[in-house]
């Protein structure tokens, strides 16, 4: 028997209908990969460095000049590569906005490393390279493509000093910004991590602003 | 010559021991105590409730932090070396309270008249903004009133024997000096102070006349901050909403088919 024009019309308009934004989201990489943050960044359990050193009342105190001492540089981290997705960025240190939100380099191009936290492999703490999915004038950032990152895959960090840290991704996920654990993830104590941070989730037309933050962790690869 | 003004040690402490009535409540029944020793020129025996606590103690030197019961001490200074019992302290005070969960340095200095007493601090722990660092300066030197200056602008003016002053201030490394207060005569440095984000450097002007005046420097740390947000997007050319278009063709499918099955069912009329 023939199939009447019409069934055919309308087989073909629900199969646009809901196709059409099936295909979209099959070609976007999902939310998430990975274990959730919170079990990857747990509340750091270390006491700070002003707690008690060692028992009371004995001559084992240790003692030492109170003199001036100047600060004591580490090398910089200056290039980032995610070889699996295409990430290959230079870095500079960045610190905080007056308002008190993570600045980041002007150009998108480039990705910024929290200098009041601890440098990429340093044996404790979060290391934290952040940089901007996209601009509305400059197009793409340098981590426009991190949501492809999957678990497993390499990142390296190369130093001022030519060294090169090598970490293996953890997890990946999207948090809604107000839900982002900033105190674990720019822990300054605690195991050592590397944590690459940028925007995504729905872009807010109005607010020219992402709702979410893409949240990559990463540990050191043996 | 600017009278300074003395507080007696048990006087410290008794407005320590108010303002640590509010202290933080889960507190255990220690409190952190370091010893910063600034008498110029004697190296000395601690002494808490007739025990020793440290030997040889040089002028210029500082404990890491001691975790110690709370309660009440008597702690007294000796010449190294000399038998408590028979000697007279350098410098005694007694009944000093020590709070649950107070950090606190007890400092061995010369008051402004320059005669060797003990001092307590207590040293604030809280948290800092992110991107910066607190910095408190201490006159424990035998001197007059003295400003502060940090990279030749005064941030202190007229802090006096045995007082302090705290600020939080943008991290960083700062080349500070200690002046007599009101005037740009130069009493200490000018050395290069490291202020490291999250947390608190406090220095100590101390010394004396005869024997020269100097910084010392106790560095605390812990108490930083972390960022308030991460915005690192204005393009939306990655974002996860359905873009126009796809919503537009889909919207057209749904129209088509809608369309097509009034037709189907008129038609079975």
């Amino acid at each position: 028997m023939r199939l009447r024009p019409a069934v055919v019309v309308l087989a073909g308009g629900l199969a646009l209908a809901v196709g059409t934004p099936a295909v979209w989201a099959g070609t976007r990489p999902p939310a998430a990969a990975g274990p959730p943050l919170a079990s990857v960044v747990t509340t750091d359990p270390v006491p700070p460095s002003t707690g008690p050193r060692s028992g009371s009342g004995t001559s084992d105190v240790l003692i030492r000049p109170a003199d001036p001492t100047p600060a004591t540089p580490s090398a910089a981290p200056v290039r980032l590569v995610v070889p699996d997705v295409g990430i290959d960025a230079p870095i500079e240190p960045v610190g905080v906005t007056p308002d008190g939100l993570l600045q980041l380099p002007d150009d998108v191009h480039r990705v910024g490393w929290y200098r009041f936290g601890p440098v990429p492999g340093q044996p404790q703490g979060s290391a934290v390279l952040a940089g901007h999915v996209d601009s509305w004038n400059q197009g793409l950032g340098a981590l426009g493509r991190l949501r492809a990152v999957e678990p497993g895959q390499r990142i390296t960090v190369d130093d001022a000093a030519g060294r090169i840290t090598r970490w293996q991704v953890v997890t990946r996920q999207l948090v809604v910004k107000q839900h982002l654990p900033l105190p674990e993830l720019f822990a300054r104590s605690g195991p050592s991590r590397l944590v690459l941070l940028t925007c995504g989730g729905p872009f807010d037309e109005r607010l020219r602003s992402y709702r979410d933050n893409l949240v990559v962790v990463a540990v050191r690869a043996s | 010559m600017i009278r300074a003004r003395f507080f007696g040690l048990a006087a410290v402490l008794a407005l320590l021991a108010v303002g640590l009535g509010v202290g933080p409540a889960s507190a255990a029944s220690t409190a952190t105590v370091s010893v910063l020793h600034a008498v110029p020129g004697v190296t000395v025996d601690v002494y808490a409730n007739g025990q020793k606590l440290l030997s040889n103690f040089a002028p210029g030197t500082l404990t890491d932090p001691m975790s110690v019961p709370s309660g009440s001490y008597d702690i007294a200074i000796f010449p190294a070396g000399a038998n408590p019992s028979t000697t007279k302290p350098a410098a005694e005070a007694k009944g000093v309270s020590v709070p649950a969960g107070v950090n606190a340095t007890l400092v061995a200095n010369l008051d402004a008249q320059g005669k060797p007493t003990l001092n307590a601090f207590v040293n604030d722990v809280s948290s800092v903004p992110a991107g910066k660092a607190r910095v408190t300066v201490r006159h424990v030197a035998a001197a007059p009133a003295v400003d502060v200056r940090a990279n030749g602008t005064p941030v202190i003016t007229g802090l006096t024997n045995p007082n302090e002053k705290t600020l939080v201030v943008a991290a960083g490394t700062v080349k500070a000096d200690v002046v007599l207060a009101g005037t740009s005569t130069v009493a200490i440095g000018p050395a290069d102070l490291d202020l490291a984000e999250g947390t608190s450097t406090v220095v100590y002007a101390w010394g004396s006349q005869s024997a020269g005046y100097k910084l010392a420097v106790q560095k605390l740390s812990g108490m930083s901050s972390a960022p308030s947000g991460v915005p690192a997007g204005s393009g939306g050319l990655v974002s996860d909403r359905t873009p126009p278009l796809v919503a537009g063709i889909s919207l057209a499918g749904l129209l088509v088919a809608g369309a097509a099955g009034l037709r189907l069912t008129a038609r079975r009329r």
